[in-house]
């Protein structure tokens, strides 16, 4: 907390003094010159005529759009200088005339000025472009009238572009109103990434940018604002991005590189990127979105994860393509694209890990057990995916595929020991295993809709078809050699040395089916008092197969293990019929606001069949489950005109889960006797139903906004299954399940943020909260237990921008987590306190400094206090005509602090773990940004 | 866009049945037509006070039982505006300065048991009968007479609910669609003059209503009635304005407009446009599809141009001297110090005069309206100028807010 104050400290500070100078600036130099801006040939006053103000050197002073009467005054404006005056509207000839306020007087009245339509024969005649233009509803702003230094982008041409706000977490704002969606030549940039499209473009390859509401007539004030960048002719064929490679202490190395290309149609993105500082983009976004040439600013998004436990070294590639096919198309109803990425990922780690644990087994009988496990894995994976989008008029096509394969490998050890109360050591549980395994999977989903709202006199409104497959095909093989040593009882110590082949096959469909409107279909324009009905129909199908062979090394020879080795297969069916019935109040005033609620019954069976056929007999298990599963929901909102609009809904659900094959029979294997899985085959399913609500404010005022979310839902789940564990004075634990009641959970979610905007500074405020209770019954020793576990998460952050020189984002947040056995009379918790502090000062264009310090502190109830800082700062300066390239000196965990402990409560046990993590080191990282937007050269002055 | 009223327009046109004793189809006089070439985006601006005389604005008062939406309707009966509300569903009567005198809702109509639905009403109309006035209330299940109070009376079936005009003192009745039968015929026209003392009935335009079901009819015009004896009437996809006077029906004018505003010359006979007529509007946004109300008023004339699909900059509520062929359009007029600096029309910023266009054309002066909430933004806008609002709308500013009853706007045009 203290962070956020010194913060609010340092804000106030700033401002106070900032707006100290802005008033004495205002010296008595400077009078007004005023207007009024006419169109003689058609008798009217030109309303939104940009009227400019340039200096002697002709770089723009001011300029202003005419207001309704066709007026126009400046404030301001130095007096007994020569000015330039233009007028310019689309259609006229731009009037020009040099003016100066005398000296002496403090106001130019400049009368009527007479603006000319242009003749549409003559050629056209550009003397100068106006900074701002407005036309026809939109609202464009000029490029070529900002004189800029060769290397501004986008962002730094829309921060000198009055009543456009470019906030901290790259959100834009005009007149206080959020930009919906930003465009490049009509189409999304990328991945409509904000900071993509405003820190890579420059500013040179910009014609200009089009600012217009897409809003529905019959909400004129809601804001759909969208603005779209035209380039240049000629400039939408380009490449950017970034190549990077840094070297540092501890041989720590790091190269990444991202280049993007562009045509009209095509865009495509290329990455790769190989480290050993805990630098893996999880997808391509990331890593573009972090390349981009204006650099990261306050982003701490991709940097080291400190958090992120082991050693590991990772290598990434990936490409992605995305092209449009009506790349012209300005109507949302006409847009196809087809878009396909890939992707690549080797991860190498070395974990090593200690952890105790006590678990509780009455009052005070405790076991302590330890354990330290070393593991070194490699895995490499392979995704690719590809969409398909078609949308024109009533038809809507979606499908998508993902095609992912990977192969790992792993080598592990771990020590495990268990004491009693009285530190005494009663078995130990060594093992070593070795793992290796290759697994594809493939997903396909297809939707269709129709939809017919245009034309009233059709009764058949639409309807919606979807189907998903999804398949998977995994292999395996496995070893583990364990030896469980019983130090009160040596007759029963165990030794296994155990190979597992493991085949896994899996097919899953699902097809969905909604008709919707139902009363428009039968009964036409019938009102029926608002009532309407549904049909639903869902249909899932699976079959999974598994082939296990399992081996025992029996003396020099492996030998197969006969209650092991199976072959299972299941087929499973759920079919749910459903129809629901619907109820809309309405409330409308003209003008004033808009008010709908809407209540929804829906009647849903859900009939499932499940068949398992296996080579043991036992696991022969054919099933049928019917169950009624109803929904709910009540769903309202509140449209302000020009204020606010609020959602509000509440839902109620029923979820089926059926047990599966291995939770009825399974084959228990003995290996780990710390941990012996055992089933139940009088198991039932299990019914969750659950209630949500969930909170929407959006704030449509012009400026210091509001706005605000909350999700909370509470659930009770009916013969949940629960784990029934017989734990003995070895640690040896038994694992049966049961079905019981009384499972219940709930759970919040809440999000604040509040902007506010300053003369030349903006600040924001977001607040955070979650909240999870949730009290799950288990058997222990066949003692009936609940566990009562609660964990909630506060979070406050704070960002400001001053200028393009600053920028600070402050974070503060508080979790916590117990966990409470009344029957066991146990209680564990643990609070985690973080702070952070991330900012970015620009000394120069070329010259900046970036630094982020994390706080953490971490008090248990049991165990040690663990605090620890991590400081990062880096400097960069970029060097060449073009600022293409980048020298990085960076600083990581400068305090040597980092630590990686882990407190983890669980029903009756508590568990600390500690992990290897990546600790200090320097590194010096250089970069080249190649950036080119047109055909010829890079982007000229 | 115009589905309701549309299907309104069936309705009514289907149960209006009328007998009388002598009929007959009519000629439509062309002698005297003139063919008038506009266009429209050619237009120019003035400032308020050439075009008017005088212009007042009426704010509608703001009470929790006179809360309404917008004004769907209007009368002006005698000192008392009787305006319908769609979005409440009621008729509310005000005083000529605007105070809230009573309201005819839901809670005033009377359902009988066997009515099929709850009685709502769908629009008014008001009559004299037997030397009384009278509001009268369509429902789904009948008309419901109710004093100039908004007392109920009576409830009648068998209405007939077209729309018309006098003239001649009552003598003589221009109606809207209506069935004439002869002898065992009954034939359908979209315009009937009814004379009282020949006790005779001329049809115009002969139509099939079949075609209402088969085929799309977007419409706006009617009969716009801007003297004693004078009034013009226009058609589904048509350009034509015809004049209707006690002995006769006349073309008055044909427009021609540029080519991109032009309907093909077999819109209604091609069949390829039959059902398609919304998609061809939707490729062909400019079109113009006919004309709405209109009124000569001296040497000028209003004439408002109908489309479907909504451009701001389209230029379609014009002033066209038929002797200086001058033409000004409405969105290019000025706010004056006659106006207050307050624009008479919601045009750019709301929806209401786009819509509606005229509520009223009622003692030589023309009635609009629109919201506060477009009222308090046009009062922001002419910030930083001097005005003096006259009482009433001194008072608004004072006591009203964005959120308050729609304001009455009264124009006065200049006939010479």
């Amino acid at each position: 907390m203290r962070f956020l104050l010194i913060l609010t400290i340092g804000i106030v500070c700033l401002f106070s003094s900032s707006s100290y100078g802005q008033q004495a600036a205002a010296a008595p130099t400077t009078g007004t010159i005023k207007g009024i801006v006419r169109d003689t040939t058609h008798n009217y006053v030109l309303k939104a005529a940009t009227v400019s103000l340039y200096r002697a050197d002709s770089s723009v002073l001011n300029y202003q759009l005419s207001n309704n009467y066709g007026e126009f005054k400046f404030t301001n404006v130095p007096i007994g200088q020569i000015l330039r005056i233009d007028v310019s509207n689309v259609g006229y000839e731009t009037f020009r005339q040099k003016i100066t306020i005398p000296k002496g007087e403090s106001m130019l009245d400049l009368k009527t000025l007479v603006i000319n339509p242009r003749n549409e024969t003559l050629k056209e005649v550009v003397i100068s472009i106006p900074p701002i233009t407005y036309n026809n509803d939109t609202l464009e702003i000029n490029a070529a009238a900002f004189k800029l230094d060769s290397n501004a982008t986008v962002e730094d041409l829309l921060k000198k572009v009055p009543n456009i706000t470019v906030w901290g977490d790259g959100v834009i704002t005009v007149n206080g109103k959020e930009v919906k969606s930003l465009l490049v030549n009509g189409k999304q940039f990328f991945d409509g990434d904000n900071k993509v499209t405003l820190q890579n473009i420059p500013k040179n390859a910009l014609e200009k940018i089009q600012i217009f509401n897409n809003a529905d007539r019959n909400n004129p004030l809601d804001s759909n604002l969208v603005a779209n960048l035209k380039l240049k002719k000629g400039k939408d064929r380009s490449y950017f991005g970034k190549i990077g490679i840094g070297y540092g202490t501890n041989d720590h190395y790091q190269i990444d590189g991202n280049i993007n290309f562009t045509t009209p149609k095509l865009q495509l993105s290329l990455i790769g990127a190989t480290n050993d500082v805990n630098k893996t983009p999880n997808d391509i976004n990331t890593l573009v979105r972090n390349s981009t040439f204006k650099g990261t600013g306050t982003s701490i998004e991709y940097q080291p994860d400190f958090r992120q436990v082991g050693i590991n070294k990772g290598t990434v590639a990936g490409a992605k393509m995305s092209y449009n096919f009506t790349p012209d198309t300005k109507e949302w109803n006409n847009k196809s694209s087809v878009s396909a990425d890939y992707y690549f990922k080797n991860i190498e780690s070395i974990n090593n890990s200690q952890n105790q644990t006590i678990t509780t087994l009455s009052t005070n009988n405790k076991i302590f057990s330890f354990s330290e496990n070393a593991a070194v894995n490699n895995s490499e994976s392979h995704r690719q995916n590809s969409q398909f989008n078609y949308f024109k008029k009533n038809h809507q096509i979606d499908i998508s595929e993902t095609f992912t394969t990977d192969n790992s490998s792993g080598i592990q050890t771990n020590i495990r020991n268990a004491s009693d109360n009285n530190n005494q050591i009663t078995s130990t549980n060594n093992g070593s295993s070795t793992n290796n395994s290759d697994n594809q999977n493939f997903n396909l989903r297809a939707n269709y809709s129709y939809n017919n709202y245009n034309n009233w006199k059709q009764r058949f409104k639409g309807f919606n078809l979807s189907y998903n497959l999804a398949m998977n095909n995994r292999n395996s093989d496995r070893n583990e050699i364990t030896a469980f040593r019983d130090l009160l009882t040596p007759t029963l110590n165990r030794d296994f040395n155990r190979n597992y082949q493991t085949n896994t096959k899996s097919f899953n469909q699902n097809i969905n089916l909604v008709v919707r409107d139902l009363k428009s279909l039968f009964f036409g324009n019938k009102n029926f008092s608002n009532f309407n009905g549904e049909l639903s129909a869902k249909l899932d199908l699976d079959n999974n197969k598994n082939k296990n062979q399992v081996e025992d090394l029996n003396g020099n020879t492996y030998k197969p293990n006969d209650y092991l080795s199976n072959d299972l297969q299941t087929n499973q069916a759920i079919f749910t019929p459903g129809f629901s019935i619907s109820k809309n109040f309405s409330k409308n005033l003209s003008n004033r606001y808009n008010k709908n609620l809407s209540i929804r019954l829906t009647a849903a069976q859900q009939l499932s069949y499940q068949d398992n056929k296996s080579i043991k007999s036992f696991q022969n298990i054919n099933r049928n489950y019917n169950n009624f599963v109803p929904m709910a929901s009540i769903s309202y909102y509140n449209y302000q005109y020009g204020t606010h609009s609020t959602n509000i809904s509440l839902t109620y659900n029923t979820t089926i889960a059926i047990p599966t094959v291995n939770q009825l029979a399974p084959l228990t294997d003995s290996t780990n006797l710390y941990n012996l899985q055992r089933g139940n085959i009088n198991l039932v399913e299990a019914k969750t139903k659950s209630l949500n609500l969930s909170l929407y404010r959006n704030d449509m005022r012009n400026k210091n906004t509001l706005n605000f979310s909350a999700n909370a839902s509470i659930g009770l789940i009916e013969d949940a299954i629960i784990d029934s564990s017989f734990i003995d004075a070895r640690n040896r634990r038994n694992n049966y399940l049961a079905n019981a009641n009384g499972s219940k959970y709930a759970r919040l979610y809440g999000d604040v943020r509040k902007s506010l905007k300053f003369k030349s500074a903006e600040l924001k405020f977001g607040y955070t909260t979650s909240f999870n209770i949730n009290r799950t019954p288990n058997y222990l020793n066949g003692v009936f237990n609940f566990s009562n576990n609660t964990s909630t998460e506060n979070k406050i952050s704070t960002n400001f921008t001053f200028k393009d020189k600053f920028a600070l984002e402050g974070t503060q947040s508080i979790g916590t987590s117990s966990s409470k056995q009344k029957s066991l009379n146990t209680a564990y918790k643990n609070v985690t306190l973080t702070s952070s502090l991330s900012t970015n000062y620009n000394f120069t264009k070329k010259f900046s400094l970036n630094s982020n310090i994390s706080l953490n502190n971490n008090n248990p109830s049991v165990g040690e206090t663990v605090n620890f800082t991590i400081w990062n700062a880096e400097f960069n300066y970029r060097f060449t005509k073009g600022n293409n390239a980048e020298i990085k000196l960076s600083a990581l965990d400068l305090l040597k602090q980092n630590r990686a402990i882990f407190n983890f409560a669980g029903t009756n046990t508590f568990t600390t773990s500690t992990r290897n993590v990546l600790q200090q080191y320097f590194m010096v990282t250089l970069s080249y940004y190649p950036r080119k937007f047109g055909n010829n050269a890079a982007v000229k002055k | 866009m115009k589905p309701l009223k549309l299907f309104l327009c069936i309705l009514l046109a289907t149960q209006s049945l009328t007998l009388l004793t002598s009929a007959q189809t009519g000629k439509i006089d062309s002698t005297s037509m003139v063919t008038l070439r506009i266009d429209p985006q050619s237009a120019r601006g003035a400032a308020i006070s050439q075009i008017f005389d005088e212009v007042k604005f009426i704010p509608l008062e703001t009470t929790k039982e006179s809360l309404f939406g917008n004004i769907a309707q209007l009368k002006i009966a005698g000192n008392k505006f009787i305006v319908y509300d769609y979005d409440t569903r009621s008729i509310l009567l005000f005083s000529d300065e605007g105070k809230y005198i009573s309201k005819i809702d839901a809670t005033k109509l009377q359902t009988d048991k066997e009515d099929k639905e709850k009685a709502q009403s769908y629009g008014f109309r008001t009559v004299n009968e037997d030397g009384n006035d009278y509001i009268i209330i369509f429902t789904g299940n009948n008309v419901q007479y109710f004093t100039m109070d908004g007392k109920f009376i009576k409830k009648v079936k068998n209405y007939s609910y077209s729309d018309e005009i006098t003239m001649s003192n009552g003598d003589i009745l221009a109606k809207l669609g209506m069935y004439i039968k002869k002898g065992k015929d009954s034939t359908f026209y979209k315009l009937n003059v009814i004379n009282k003392i020949k006790k005779d009935t001329i049809g115009y335009f002969k139509f099939d209503t079949k075609l209402y079901e088969t085929d799309d009819w977007y419409g706006d015009g009617g009969i716009s009635q801007y003297a004693p004896n004078e009034a013009f009437w226009s058609t589904f996809y048509d350009y034509n304005l015809y004049k209707i006077t006690p002995d006769k029906v006349s073309l008055a004018y044909k427009f021609v407009l540029p080519a991109i505003n032009t309907l093909p010359k077999d819109f209604l006979t091609n069949p390829i446009y039959v059902k398609k007529r919304f998609d061809y509007f939707e490729k062909n946004k400019k079109v113009i599809h006919g004309l709405g109300k209109s009124y000569l008023l001296g040497d000028n004339l209003y004439v408002r141009f109908s489309n479907v699909f909504w451009d701001k900059d389209q230029k379609k509520n014009l002033i066209y001297n038929i002797k200086t062929s001058e033409l000004i359009s409405f969105q290019d007029l000025e706010p004056d110090s006659l106006s207050f600096f307050l624009p008479i029309t919601d045009s750019g910023f709301g929806y209401d005069f786009e819509n509606r266009g005229f509520l009223a054309f009622e003692g030589g002066k023309f009635y609009t309206s629109y919201s506060s909430l477009a009222m308090f933004a046009f009062k922001e806008r002419s910030a930083g100028k001097t005005i003096k609002y006259p009482q009433l709308l001194e008072n608004y500013f004072k006591t009203g807010d964005r959120k308050s009853n729609p304001v009455l706007v009264v124009f006065k045009p200049k006939t010479k």
